[in-house]
């Protein structure tokens, strides 16, 4: 390009390809880094729809500001409020390009996008393709992405993993990345860098997460020197199929049309379900809640579910799982109903659950946590936060942009490195202490479009030395640096004492069953105290780490290796973040303080990485609200009764 | 049973497979090796203990974990390609037993339901070998950039909705979306074959994955801007004419999409294409 | 397409429509044809107008009766050529195009995976099988022929019989050979037929829907059937033909001159007393 500016985008999720055709379209050249072809991304994975204002909820009383008041209670009000604002504006204009874009939208008869109810709210407002919608989205961006590469507008940079951000002068001006195939590692100048690298999912073990969503680069970020906001906000989602390698959403339909939810009243019953008599059986949502039975809201289903299995060790077989019982149903019925997702367990688990009760646990599916970002707020400045939203209230703000965030400006999710930008999951601000379904797919694109205007003018006009002029010796160094890291791993080959403690595999699995017990669905100070100390002893493993491959050519065992160590760096802020945080918030939930404290902890967690001693030091911010008062998380003081509204409202798809 | 599962071969063998699996035993692996481009190729087995549930992945992550031989050598982990884990992103085909398919969803039970039982896996054969059980598939996207695989829209500004679509038709288009650039399709066909030399690439068969993309995109009102250009490609050298009607593509596609169709319907663009440039055309 | 391509790359899509129409017109209605007219060994019996005495001798005489009329057809050179060069044509560019793919029947053992392989070796064999058919019965190249035989249209079907019998006097072990490899060849060109016409609607896209290629399978696959067994029915009729007998009702044919004219005169329909002329001939 003209002025030879650069932008690097780290990782090909929808963040991350949003951020790119942006910033392509814009003239700026962009280098776009993925450890995996952007189409594989882990956005295809997520299911159920995108959230917008849309014209028919708009006549019902529906507006972008209701979606915006939505998100906030959802997230807890730990939400940062004006990008909220600007996002739930942007809305209905982001679904309108993907449908130019493509996307094979679902369409009602006479040919207008279909909606679909989801959950947090009473209106329609979740646009949808078919059970796949991240998979259609993330196809859209790809296909605009490949366009512009073909122009030579962005150059793809597949199969490479990102190592390290160069921060000079407290400025990001570049990245070290490895070639996963040639084991190559190099370092790229940048005038700004992207992290759009999504979750962190494999820090506690199996996930809903792919394999890539290790939370390693952002780790690597948080290590360098940029702020981690809210670790502790991990989405744990009720009903997950626990597989031999990872965990498959399993949709809450399934209890919606009948699902009872139980486990043998004996502990240790080896017994094939079937032979399990009625009066063997433990209804575990029935006989807690007579009331709502199964159809509990999500977070009490989640730690039901857990409670029983960790606490009680009444799972199958004393394993982590519950029966999700459809058996009593009509097969013709459920193939009716629940096809899609009947069809998805005897793929994966080989059994008809018309005719095998499917076995179950909650997984972690998503971190609210990230990379911590700032802003410069928009033009929408009430003299006092508003109250409580209603359909038919005077909405107080249009919806032209800029009123939420000032758009383009420099700073907007922007970390507090310089240059150094968050987008997407791995960006804190805003979906606070849960995320409410299908407002992920909307935050990372909204957030490479909207906020890949600001990193433009940020390269543009901002007046710090282009990355081309910079030293040759900064970015030898931090490639040093990379390989020195590197060699250390790989010279642990030769000499290797075969100890079993020492294996990265054994390491990762340990610290994935100790943060999956004590640091997800229901955490306590005791358990999180061990859970530190258990990752104390894991870091101190892993500083004898024996790898268990010298290859220098495409060498999984040691990229995996490497980010076992980022796992557990990021593992101790998360578990430390909940220790401190001592309340009820949202998906944090803590059995010794079970309220909601907002007078000591409406504030935000920011992880700060000491370099010292290797951990984080946590600090309680106020969050960034103003726009929106406080108030109670009751849904059940809605119109339409507690379970139906607020069963949705943990996690997405 | 799906419509893909339906298209799958040995679907009710697979099925028998899993009820007569014994649930406690050790299945062995038998796996093709390459240390990298230009190295020999070796087999390499490993006994893996089977627990419920166990797939293709849960088995080699055993293996990373535990890299023994049968015979007590120690050996490298198994390098594989795979991301999702839940047959959307198309990371983890492989050739296993013989044929091809993702990993992920490849339960053990399906295929080596007793005690000492084997399973084959191979990389695919019809992209170059990084290592292992990975291959590169970059000529799979190119193939996307040869039919101009994208929507040409004015830019990512406002500029309202996109064009009104018609239930059925957004129907017919979802089937397509689906595709994943697993390249099932390609690997089992027999006119696409192995080629390495990037500049050939543009002149070898397209392949059923990039024939219904193209498709795909012919089909939106928007997209159908490019429809001369993709046909261009299309009826040129490595297009839909190389096509042999084998059909294994619709067979072994494990999204169950209409590929075949899409070789019907790009067919008959490319007859009214190529009579369109003879009486109007350019050229 | 780089402008140094050859001529099959540079008008690809021209030479691949061309390969499949050639294989539908002129070479696959001139097998319908020739099968038909070949055949008759076998049906002509039912010729009741026909210059012979029971079942056998008025097969004889209508298959003769039908080669006469084609060899007295004008310009027959100038269709033979077409045809040759249609042939050709497809034959080469067929195994170009063959060579490009490579068969996986081991693996997938689909029908249709199997149809594609078989599609591609009828083509080889069917290319070898018509030229040796071609070279011994039409440019007599007799050394090829076990006993020797050379074809005469005049006397097509006792010369046929003992150019596959490998004598005139009944079957040798290498007219065996002879005929089992035309047993195998026509086979071959008839399945080659029927699914090459399945897969041009394919290519063509005439059938796209997986239903309407489904039916025109059934369509083909009976066009197959039926051509498949007048193809069986020509070499069976003639490798079981009784030479001598053919011999003498050739000679019978052929002693008569005014044969030939009085066809004409009757395929005109302008006179039916030569009908009865002619069966008087008989």
């Amino acid at each position: 390009m003209a002025d030879g500016k650069r932008v690097i985008v780290v990782g090909g999720g929808l963040a991350g390809l949003a951020a790119s055709i942006r910033i392509a379209e814009a003239g700026v050249a962009v280098d776009l880094f993925s450890m995996v072809p952007v189409k594989r991304s882990h956005s295809v994975c997520a299911q159920g729809g995108i959230n917008a204002c849309n014209e028919v909820a708009r006549q019902q009383g529906y507006s972008e500001y209701q979606h915006f008041d939505e998100t906030l209670i959802g997230g807890d009000f730990l939400n940062d409020q004006h990008p909220v604002l600007e996002m739930t504006n942007w809305a209905p204009k982001i679904i309108d390009l993907l449908d130019r874009m493509g996307v094979p939208f679902n369409r009602s008869h006479e040919g207008y996008r279909d909606l679909r109810l989801f959950g947090g709210s009473l209106f329609r407002r979740t646009h949808f393709a078919g059970a796949t919608t991240g998979q259609q989205l993330l196809y859209a961006l790809d296909e605009q992405t490949r366009r512009f590469a073909s122009e030579g507008k962005i150059n793809m940079r597949e199969f490479w993993e990102f190592l390290w951000p160069i921060v000079e002068d407290g400025r990001c001006v570049g990245i070290v990345a490895q070639d996963m195939r040639t084991m190559q590692i190099q370092s790229f100048r940048a005038d700004a860098v992207i992290m759009a690298t999504g979750g962190c999912g494999l820090v506690f073990g199996k996930s809903t997460n792919s394999v890539i969503c290790t939370g390693g680069a952002a780790s690597r970020c948080f290590q360098a020197g940029a702020w981690y906001g809210n670790p502790e906000m991990i989405q744990v989602h009720p009903t997950a199929i626990p597989g031999a390698d990872k965990c498959r959403l399993m949709s809450e339909s399934a209890r919606g049309e009948g699902g009872r939810v139980w486990v043998p009243s004996k502990k240790g019953d080896t017994r094939k379900p079937k032979d399990i008599p009625e009066n063997e059986r433990y209804y575990i949502l029935e006989e807690r809640y007579p009331k709502y039975g199964n159809l509990v809201p999500r977070d009490i289903a989640t730690r039901e579910i857990f409670d029983v299995c960790v606490n009680d060790g009444m799972g199958i077989n004393g394993t982590n799982q519950v029966y999700l019982d459809l058996t009593h149903k009509d097969p013709q019925y459920l193939t009716e109903k629940l096809g899609g997702i009947m069809d998805i367990y005897e793929k994966f688990v080989g059994d008809d659950p018309r005719y095998t009760p499917m076995r179950i646990f909650p997984a972690v599916h998503y971190s609210m946590g990230g990379l911590w970002t700032t802003y410069t707020a928009g033009d929408y400045q009430p003299d006092a936060p508003l109250t409580e939203h209603k359909p038919g209230n005077e909405i107080p703000v249009g919806t032209e942009p800029g009123l939420g965030l000032k758009m383009g400006a420099h700073n907007n999710a922007m970390t507090n490195i310089d240059g150094l930008y968050a987008f997407g999951e791995v960006n804190f601000a805003y979906h606070g202490a849960t995320r409410l379904g299908a407002n992920a797919l909307l935050s990372c694109i909204f957030d490479g479009l909207c906020n890949g205007v600001s990193v433009v003018n940020y390269v543009r006009e901002g007046d710090q030395t282009p990355a081309s002029n910079l030293d040759p010796s900064i970015f030898d160094n931090a490639t040093k640096q990379e390989q020195d890291k590197h060699d250390k791993l790989i010279n642990s080959t030769t000499n290797a004492s075969g100890d079993r403690s020492l294996n990265p595999y054994q390491i990762a699995f340990e610290l994935g069953e100790e943060m999956n017990s004590a640091s997800t669905v229901v955490k306590t100070g005791p358990g999180l105290e061990k859970c530190l100390s258990k990752i104390e002893e894991l870091r101190e493993r892993y500083t004898k780490v024996e790898l268990g491959d010298g290859a220098m050519w495409t060498n999984q065992s040691l990229s995996f290796t490497r980010v076992v160590g980022d796992m557990i760096i990021l593992g101790e802020a998360i578990a430390k973040a909940g220790l401190l945080r001592e309340e009820s918030r949202g998906s944090h939930y803590r059995t010794d303080f079970p309220e909601r404290d907002d007078k000591r902890f409406w504030k935000t967690s920011v992880a700060k990485y000491n370099a010292s001693s290797g951990k984080s030091d946590i600090e309680f911010v106020d969050v960034k609200a103003g726009l929106v008062k406080l108030r109670p998380r009751n849904y059940g003081k809605t119109d339409s009764g507690p379970q139906k509204t607020e069963k949705e409202t943990v996690g997405a798809s | 049973m799906s419509e893909a599962e339906a298209y799958s071969f040995d679907a009710d063998m697979r099925k028998a497979n899993r009820k007569k699996a014994v649930a406690e035993r050790s299945v062995i692996f038998k796996i093709k090796r390459c240390d990298g481009p230009g190295k020999p190729t070796r087999w390499e087995s490993f006994k893996v203990p089977i627990k419920e549930g166990a797939n293709v992945i849960s088995s080699l992550n055993w293996i990373a974990a535990n890299p023994v031989t049968t015979s007590g050598q120690k050996t490298t982990p198994v390098v594989w390609d795979s991301n999702c884990l839940e047959e959307v992103c198309g990371a983890c085909t492989m050739v296993i037993n013989g044929r091809v398919r993702q990993s992920c969803s490849c339960l053990i039970d399906e295929y080596a339901p007793l005690e000492g039982d084997t399973m084959t896996l191979e990389p695919m054969s019809k992209f170059p070998v990084i290592r292992d059980l990975w291959v590169d598939r970059a000529r799979l996207f190119n193939n996307l950039t040869r039919v101009k695989g994208w929507v040409p829209i004015d830019g990512t500004y406002n500029l309202g909705a996109g064009p009104k679509e018609s239930h059925d038709h957004q129907q017919m288009r979802y089937t397509l979306s689906e595709c994943m650039s697993c390249g099932c399709c390609l690997e089992a066909c027999p006119q696409f074959t192995k080629e390495e030399d990037e500049s050939k690439w543009d002149t070898s068969f397209i392949g059923a994955h990039a024939i219904s993309q193209a498709r795909y995109f012919n089909e939106h009102e928007t997209g159908k801007k490019l429809k001369s250009d993709r046909m261009d490609t299309l009826v040129g050298e490595g297009g839909i004419n190389d096509c042999g009607n084998a059909q294994n593509c619709v067979k072994v596609c494990p999204k169950g999409i209409p590929l075949t169709e899409s070789i019907g319907a790009i067919g008959r663009s490319a007859t009214v294409h190529a009579f369109k440039q003879f009486f109007q055309g350019k050229k | 397409m780089s402008d140094n391509a050859g001529p099959i790359a540079k008008h690809h899509f021209l030479m691949r429509r061309l390969h499949s129409l050639t294989g539908i017109v002129p070479i696959g209605v001139f097998l319908i044809m020739h099968l038909t007219t070949n055949s008759t060994i076998a049906w002509g019996g039912l010729n009741s107008r026909a210059h012979g005495e029971g079942w056998m001798n008025r097969a004889i005489a209508t298959f003769q009766h039908e080669v006469s009329f084609i060899n007295n057809m004008p310009l027959l050179l100038i269709i033979e050529v077409t045809l040759w060069g249609a042939i050709g044509f497809h034959s080469i560019l067929g195994v170009y195009y063959a060579m490009s793919g490579k068969g996986n029947t081991g693996e997938y053992k689909y029908s249709g995976n199997m149809r594609y392989t078989l599609q591609r070796l009828t083509g080889y064999f069917g290319v070898f099988f018509i030229f040796y058919h071609v070279a011994t019965l039409r440019w007599g190249w007799s050394f090829l022929v076990p006993g020797g035989a050379v074809w005469s249209h005049e006397a097509a079907s006792s010369t046929f019989a003992a150019a596959l019998q490998g004598s005139t006097d009944g079957f040798t072990g290498w007219g065996l050979l002879v005929a089992v490899f035309y047993f195998v060849g026509v086979s071959g060109l008839v399945f080659h037929f029927a699914n090459g016409l399945w897969s041009a609607a394919i290519t063509w896209g005439i059938t796209i829907s997986r239903p309407a290629q489904k039916r025109w399978g059934v369509v083909c696959a009976g066009l197959g059937a039926g051509l498949m067994v007048m193809a069986w029915a020509s070499v069976v009729g003639f490798a079981t033909l009784d030479y001598d007998q053919a011999v003498a009702v050739e000679k019978a044919m052929m002693d008569q001159p005014a044969h030939a004219e009085l066809e004409h005169e009757i395929e005109a329909g302008s006179d039916t007393a030569m009908v009865d002329q002619q069966d008087v001939d008989g």
